[in-house]
C-alpha cells in the first residue's frame, strides 16, 4: 500500500507580498522635489490667466465694494472719503424707498414668469414638430428681438407706445400715456423686457427638449398614453430642471434687464412707479452720487441674491433626473 | 397575466410588403411575416440591418413607407401605438427616470384610468412575479441594470397586452445575468403564451428562446424559420455564416460527376457529396461547419490543410487552418500548430450554395426528390 496526503496547491503569489519579501531595495528612490513640482504644475500654470482676470475683474472690485460701503464718498476724487462704519447701512435699511424697490423687483420677477416660462413652453411643444429650412426661418424670428439692442428697441417701442400717436393705443382703440401714468408704465416695462428675452427662453426649453431621450415619450405613448398626457406626465416632468434654470435665470436677472429699458423711457417714473432695486442703486450712486451708499446697496443685493440663488439651484438639484 | 381564467386573446401579427425609407436608405424592405398566437419570433440579424425599424413600425412609432400591418383580423397600419395592443420593451429601458419603480409599472393602467386601488393589486403581483417587491419605492436611478431590465418587463406585463415586442433587452446585462434573463423570459412565454416579437443580433438568444427566427439582411428577410431548420439548412451563404460558432466554412469549389458519383472539388479539396448522377462541371460556393470536419490521416479523401493556431475553448478545440477552414472538436484535438492534417465530412453535412446568388442549392433526382 502506497501512503500519501494532499497537499494545498498554493494561490498565487501577489504583488505586494513579493515587493515585502525580498525586493525592497529594487524599489526606485523617489523623485526630487522640483520633480514633483515640473510634475504637478502645468495644471495650475493651465489655469493661471483665466484665474488672474477673475481676480482683477470680479473679486477685486467685489472686495473694493466692500470696503466703499463703509465709507461716505461722492465719487470726486479730490474730497477724501469718511469712514462711517455701518452708517451706509443703517441709512438704506431705514429709507422707505428700499422697500418699495423690493417690491417693484418682485413684481417685475413675477410679471416676467411668462415670458420666460409660460408662452416658452407652450410655443416649443407646439412647434416641436417644425422641421428642416421652417425650424431655421422660424427660430431666426423668434430670436431675433434678443438680438435688437435694448436702447434701439426701447426708442421704436417709446414711438409705439405714443399716448397721441402710437400703433398700440390705435390698434387697441385705447388713449393711454402708457409710459407716464403709475399703473402702466411698470407693465410696459415688463412686457418690452419680456418681448427682448422671450426668444431667447424658447431656444433654452427647446434645447431642452432635444435634450430628452425620445423613447420616453415612445414608450409612454405605447403604454396608452394619449398625447396630452405624454406631456403632462413626462414631456414637462423631465423639462423641470431647464424649468429650474429659467426660473433661477428670471430670478436674479429681470430687474437688470429692465434696466436699459427704464433708463430710456422712464428714469424710474413716473412718481418712482418703475424704481427696482437696480435702478435704485443706480440713482445712489449716479444720481446721488452717493458712492458709499449704493456701494451698500450693492453688497446687501448681493448678499440677498447669493441666499435666493442657493436657495433655487438646491431646488433644480432635486428636481433634476440624472437622465442615463 | 393569461391564462387565470380570462378570456384569452388571440394576437396574430401579420407583416405585408412592410418597407420603409429614410432618404434613399431603405432600412427595411419589403418585409412579409406571419407571426402566428402565442408564438416567440425572433429577429435576427447584424446591426444595422433594420431589426429595430421593423419593431418600431409594428408597435407604431414609425409609419411604414410602404406595407400594411394586421393584428388579428384588423389592419392596424394607421392606428397610433396607444392604440395598439402591443407592449414593449426597450433597449435602453426607458424607465421614467422621475417616477418610482411603482410607478413605472403601474403606468400603462394609470393611463387607462384604472382605479387606484386595482393598479396597486395589479402593480403588487407583478412585482412579486419579477421579485420586485422591495424596489417598488425606488427611483429607476437607484437600480442596477438587471433590476431596471425587470422593471421594464414588468412595465409591459402589467397589462395583459395583445402581444410583447422586445428590442435587445438583454444587451445591456453582462453575460451572467443575460443567461439568467434569457431563461427567465423563455419560462414566462411559456407560462403565458403571449404573442412575443423578440429583436437581437445575438444567435444565442435566437437559437435558444425563438419558436421560429426570420433573420434579416440589410432590411431584407434572408431566411425564416425554426431554429434548427435556420441551422440544418440555412437559406444563403449569409444564413450559413451568421450563425455558428466559430462560423461555418465556405469555400468555393466545383461539383462534378467523378464515375457517376457527385464530389465538389477545389484546390487540396475533394469530398464526397453522396448523389450518384451524372451532370455538367458547375461552380458552386461548398459549406461545412467546423464541427462536422473531423481529422483523418493524411492521403486519404477531404480537405488538405496546414494548422496554423489551436485555440482552447475549454471543453473543446478549434484548429484554425491555412485555407481559412477551422475544426471544432473536443480537447483535446491532438493536433499543433504547423501539422499538416486531413479533414472529411460526412456528405449529409455539406452544404452548396449558389457561385453567383449565394442561395442554397438543393439536389432534386429526376424522379424521387432527394434533398443534399
Ligand atoms: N431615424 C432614422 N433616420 C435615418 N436613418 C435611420 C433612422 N433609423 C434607422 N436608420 C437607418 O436604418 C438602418 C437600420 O437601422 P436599425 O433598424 O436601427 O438597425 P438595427 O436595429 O438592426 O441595428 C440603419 O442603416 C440606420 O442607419
Ligand atoms: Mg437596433
Amino acid at each position: 500500500m502506497v501512503s500519501g496526503a494532499f497537499v494545498e496547491v498554493p494561490a498565487p503569489v501577489r504583488s505586494r507580498e513579493a515587493c515585502a519579501a525580498g525586493m525592497t531595495d529594487t524599489v526606485p528612490a523617489s523623485p526630487a522635489p522640483w520633480q514633483r513640482v515640473r510634475r504637478i504644475a502645468p495644471p495650475y500654470l493651465y489655469l493661471l490667466p483665466a484665474v488672474v482676470l477673475l481676480i482683477v475683474w470680479t473679486y477685486q472690485p467685489l472686495a473694493q465694494t466692500f470696503v466703499l460701503s463703509t465709507y461716505s464718498w461722492n465719487l470726486v476724487p479730490s474730497t477724501p472719503m469718511v469712514d462711517v462704519g455701518l452708517g451706509n447701512y443703517e441709512r438704506l435699511l431705514s429709507s422707505p424707498e428700499l422697500g418699495r424697490s423690493v417690491w417693484r423687483t418682485v413684481i417685475v420677477i413675477l410679471g416676467m414668469l411668462p415670458f420666460t416660462l409660460v408662452i416658452p413652453v407652450a410655443v416649443a411643444l407646439l412647434t416641436r414638430r417644425v422641421r428642416g429650412r421652417a425650424q431655421g426661418v422660424y427660430r431666426a424670428l423668434v430670436f431675433a428681438p434678443m438680438l435688437v439692442a435694448p436702447v434701439a428697441g426701447a426708442a421704436v417701442w417709446q414711438w409705439l407706445l405714443d399716448p397721441s400717436a402710437g400703433a398700440v393705443n390705435r390698434v387697441l382703440g385705447t388713449d393711454v400715456n402708457w409710459l407716464n401714468t403709475a399703473g402702466t408704465a411698470q407693465l410696459s416695462i415688463i412686457v418690452i423686457t419680456g418681448w427682448h428675452v422671450v426668444g431667447f427662453a424658447v431656444l433654452v426649453v427647446t434645447a431642452g427638449l432635444a435634450g430628452i431621450n425620445p423613447d420616453y415619450a415612445a414608450a409612454a405613448q405605447i403604454d396608452g398614453a394619449s398625447r396630452s398626457q405624454v406631456t403632462r406626465w413626462i414631456t414637462v416632468p423631465l423639462l423641470s430642471p431647464t424649468l429650474a434654470f429659467l426660473v433661477l435665470m428670471t430670478v436674479l436677472l429681470s430687474a437688470q434687464w429692465t434696466f436699459p429699458l427704464i433708463d430710456t423711457l422712464t428714469q424710474g417714473g413716473p412718481v418712482g412707479s418703475t424704481t427696482n432695486l437696480y435702478y435704485l442703486l443706480w440713482e445712489y450712486g449716479f444720481r446721488s452720487h452717493d458712492a458709499g451708499l449704493a456701494a451698500a446697496a450693492g453688497v446687501l443685493f448681493f448678499l440677498g441674491f447669493i441666499v435666493v440663488a442657493a436657495l433655487l439651484t438646491r431646488l433644480a438639484e432635486r428636481l433634476s433626473h440624472h437622465d442615463d | 397575466m393569461r391564462g387565470k381564467g380570462a378570456v384569452a386573446v388571440v394576437s396574430r401579427i401579420q407583416l405585408q410588403g412592410l418597407t420603409r425609407r429614410f432618404g434613399a436608405v431603405t432600412a427595411v424592405d419589403d418585409i412579409g411575416l406571419d407571426v402566428a398566437d402565442g408564438e416567440f419570433l425572433v429577429l435576427l440579424g447584424p446591426s444595422g440591418c433594420g431589426k429595430s425599424t421593423l419593431l418600431r413600425m409594428i408597435a407604431g412609432l414609425l409609419p411604414p413607407s410602404e406595407g400594411r400591418l394586421w393584428l388579428d383580423d384588423t389592419d392596424i397600419t394607421h392606428l397610433p401605438p396607444q392604440r395598439r395592443d402591443v407592449a414593449m420593451v426597450f433597449q435602453s429601458y426607458a424607465l421614467y427616470p422621475h417616477l418610482s419603480v411603482a410607478r413605472n409599472i403601474g403606468f400603462p393602467l394609470r393611463t387607462r384610468k384604472r382605479p387606484r386601488a386595482e393598479i396597486k393589486a395589479k402593480v403588487a403581483e407583478v412585482a412579486a412575479t419579477l421579485g420586485l417587491t422591495d424596489l417598488l419605492d425606488r427611483k429607476p436611478r437607484e437600480l442596477s441594470g438587471g433590476q431596471r431590465q425587470r422593471v421594464a418587463l414588468g412595465r409591459a406585463l402589467v397589462r395583459d397586452p395583445g402581444a410583447f415586442l422586445m428590442d435587445e433587452p438583454l444587451s445591456n446585462l453582462d453575460a451572467k445575468l443575460r443567461a439568467g434573463t434569457r431563461a427567465e423570459i423563455a419560462e414566462l412565454h411559456r407560462r403565458l403564451r403571449a404573442t412575443t416579437v423578440y429583436v437581437t443580433h445575438d444567435q444565442v438568444e435566437a437559437m435558444t428562446m425563438a419558436t421560429r427566427i426570420a433573420l434579416l439582411n440589410e432590411g431584407r428577410l434572408e431566411q425564416l424559420g425554426t431554429p434548427s431548420e435556420v441551422y440544418d439548412a440555412p437559406a444563403s451563404v449569409f444564413a450559413a455564416t451568421f450563425l455558428g460558432s466559430p462560423s461555418m466554412n465556405v469555400v468555393d469549389a466545383t461539383v462534378r460527376a467523378v464515375d457517376g458519383a457527385l464530389v465538389a472539388e477545389a484546390e487540396g479539396l475533394r469530398l464526397s457529396l453522396g448523389i450518384d448522377a451524372d451532370i455538367p462541371d458547375r461552380p458552386v460556393r461548398l459549406g461545412v461547419r467546423p464541427e462536422h470536419l473531423t481529422l483523418t490521416s493524411s492521403g486519404g479523401q477531404g480537405i488538405r490543410a496546414i494548422v496554423t493556431a489551436v485555440e482552447n475553448l475549454g471543453s473543446e478545440e478549434v484548429a484554425h487552418c491555412d485555407t481559412g477552414v477551422s475544426v471544432r472538436g473536443p480537447r483535446p484535438l491532438g493536433v499543433v500548430p504547423g501539422e499538416a492534417v486531413t479533414l472529411s465530412a460526412r456528405p449529409g453535412h455539406l452544404h452548396l450554395f449558389d457561385h453567383d446568388s449565394g442561395r442554397r442549392l438543393a439536389w432534386q433526382a429526376a424522379s424521387v426528390p432527394q434533398p443534399v
